[in-house]
């Protein structure tokens, strides 16, 4: 833990060095997410509903996920597919290995941005927005379990981020198709998953158990009824399902490294 | 002219080879299409008409403007900011034509490319998903192209001229992301704009992004068609014209301060 925080420290320090890009990379990520669902918020005024959502509780569904995922970026930024690849194709992968540290910590240590933050922020105010448009009543049972919806979210995430890292092992080069689980994943579940079609929807319900950690909890947060009829059981697997998709990723990124060869690079 | 055309082959044929490239960036523009017209025609629910746009109309602008992305290489483009940072430039202007016509050339082949690879590839999976609404007749195929091709040229003419920020300063990469990504809201490719109120419209015509997507989009659609359709096209011309003036004098300028480290 202390190293990490250590090469977390570094990172910070290094990026303070650039003053004028950092901040404009934060702003470019600020705009990009702001933009996006300025856009939606925008034409959301020719229309009443999105099927029986109303703005306000889309924003709390697209606040809550862009948060959790904002987060996330900034945690496991190392496991990002683009960069992990240029890591791999250029041997600091190989560096790594030769150091006495586990390998794992290293890669989650080297790329800690500071400027994702800009993403989280977003996440934030359109959450803020959400929660001063929407009346929720505040149990304690909600309070306590808001934190681990959003652990669940981060890990589910993070997740995916190792997973598409761990692909890069066999592939080298980054493909492009690994953005669909990760931007992909989290632009889907901004939205309510009753928009989608059944097929589209089941593949996230089944396959990638997305619907658990964004549309169930929101349902029991929102007190909204469930048109798919799940167990009364079903808004409380956030953390669960989260921690599975992250535990499943960790064996695959382990059964990655032990059949890693390097580019000779 | 000879050159500019043998350098575009050039450029076609380059990215005709990136095949593993090319079916993962089809398959990742078609599950965002497929979520965006999800949301869009959730939103429509039972109205069968908003703003000129009916549901089958919709699905086809969510289509249609993944099927540009790759064609005016909406997520950014930097090679002409790479060549600055790293001094390929000077070989650049060495050529026996023009950096920016250089550029247009090798812009042209790859434009082209992508235009079936991503795009028209794009419309045919559409085509065995949805039903598609298609131009009305052959005079608006024959404009839609020329719009489409004023589209590519207007976008290389933005292009060319955000990348010259890398003249002034290192970090003009952060620079430009910020403004390829805000034309993306401005020029109907987040949302169709004549979805957004009213002013907003308004003011997004006023700034060159709605000639390079949605006017395109729009005469696809059928929605902008007789006298206004030429109207259209024309501004589109003329916004290549002053935006291609304007990143003259801003290149005289780099130039004139521009200092290649030998080595």
């Amino acid at each position: 833990m202390g190293l990490y925080l250590k090469l977390v420290g570094v990172q910070i320090r290094s990026q303070m060095r650039y003053r004028s890009q950092f901040v404009l990379d934060t702003l470019a990520l600020l705009l990009v997410t702001g933009l996006e669902y300025a856009s939606l918020a925008l034409v959301f005024e020719r229309f009443k509903s999105i099927q029986g959502w109303s703005l306000a509780e889309v924003a709390f569904l697209y606040g809550l996920v862009e948060m959790a995922f904002g987060l996330t970026d900034m945690i496991f930024g190392g496991f990002d597919a683009p960069r992990f690849g240029r890591f791999i194709r250029q041997g600091s992968f190989d560096q790594m290995m030769l150091r006495p540290i586990g390998i794992t910590l290293q890669v989650l240590g080297s790329d800690f941005n500071l400027k994702r933050f800009g993403k989280m922020a977003v996440g934030v105010v359109i959450f803020s927005y959400a929660l001063s448009h929407l009346s929720i009543t505040w149990t304690v049972a909600k309070l306590l379990y808001f934190p681990l919806v959003v652990l669940g979210l981060v890990l589910f995430f993070g997740g995916l981020f190792i997973i598409g890292a761990t692909i890069i092992f066999w592939t080298v080069e980054s493909t492009e198709v690994m953005n669909i689980f990760t931007y992909g994943g989290s632009f889907m579940m901004s939205y309510p998953m009753n928009i989608y079609e059944t097929w589209l929807r089941n593949l996230f319900t089944f396959v990638v158990p997305a619907i658990f950690l964004n549309y169930y909890p929101a349902l029991f947060f929102l007190g909204k009824p469930d048109p798919f009829n799940f167990p009364a059981f079903a808004p409380f697997l956030a953390p669960l399902a989260g921690l599975a998709v992250f535990l499943i990723s960790l064996g695959f990124w382990r059964f990655g490294l032990k059949h890693y060869q390097s580019t000779g690079s | 002219m000879r050159l500019f055309f043998e350098l575009a082959a050039r450029s076609f044929r380059r990215t005709l080879t990136y095949r593993i490239a090319t079916l993962a960036g089809l398959i990742t523009n078609i599950f965002f299409g497929l979520i965006r017209s999800s949301v869009l025609v959730a939103l429509f629910g039972q109205q069968s008409e908003v703003s000129g746009y009916t549901v089958t109309s919709i699905i086809t602008y969510t289509g249609l403007s993944q099927a540009l992305i790759a064609y005016l290489m909406l997520f950014g483009w930097y090679d002409l900011m790479d060549g600055v940072h790293t001094g390929e430039i000077s070989t650049q202007l060495l050529k026996p034509l023009s950096l920016f016509r250089y550029w247009l050339a090798h812009d042209l082949g790859r434009a082209i490319a992508h235009l079936f690879l991503r795009g028209v590839s794009i419309m045919l999976i559409y085509e065995l998903m949805f039903d598609l609404t298609y131009p009305k007749d052959l005079g608006h195929w024959l404009a839609l192209l020329v719009s489409l091709f004023f589209a590519w040229w207007l976008s290389m003419v933005w292009r060319f001229l955000v990348n010259l920020a890398a003249f002034w300063s290192p970090n003009a990469q952060g620079f430009g992301r910020l403004l390829f990504f805000a034309a993306n809201f401005f020029s109907g490719f987040m949302m169709p704009l004549g979805l957004f109120p009213d002013w907003l419209q308004t003011l997004c015509y006023l700034t060159p992004f709605p000639y390079m997507i949605n006017v395109v989009i729009e005469i696809y659609l059928n929605i902008i068609t007789g006298s206004e359709l030429f109207f259209l096209l024309g501004l589109q011309l003329v916004w290549i014209l002053g935006l291609s003036l304007i990143s003259q004098f801003i290149l005289t300028m780099g130039i004139r301060k521009l200092a290649i480290a030998g080595g």
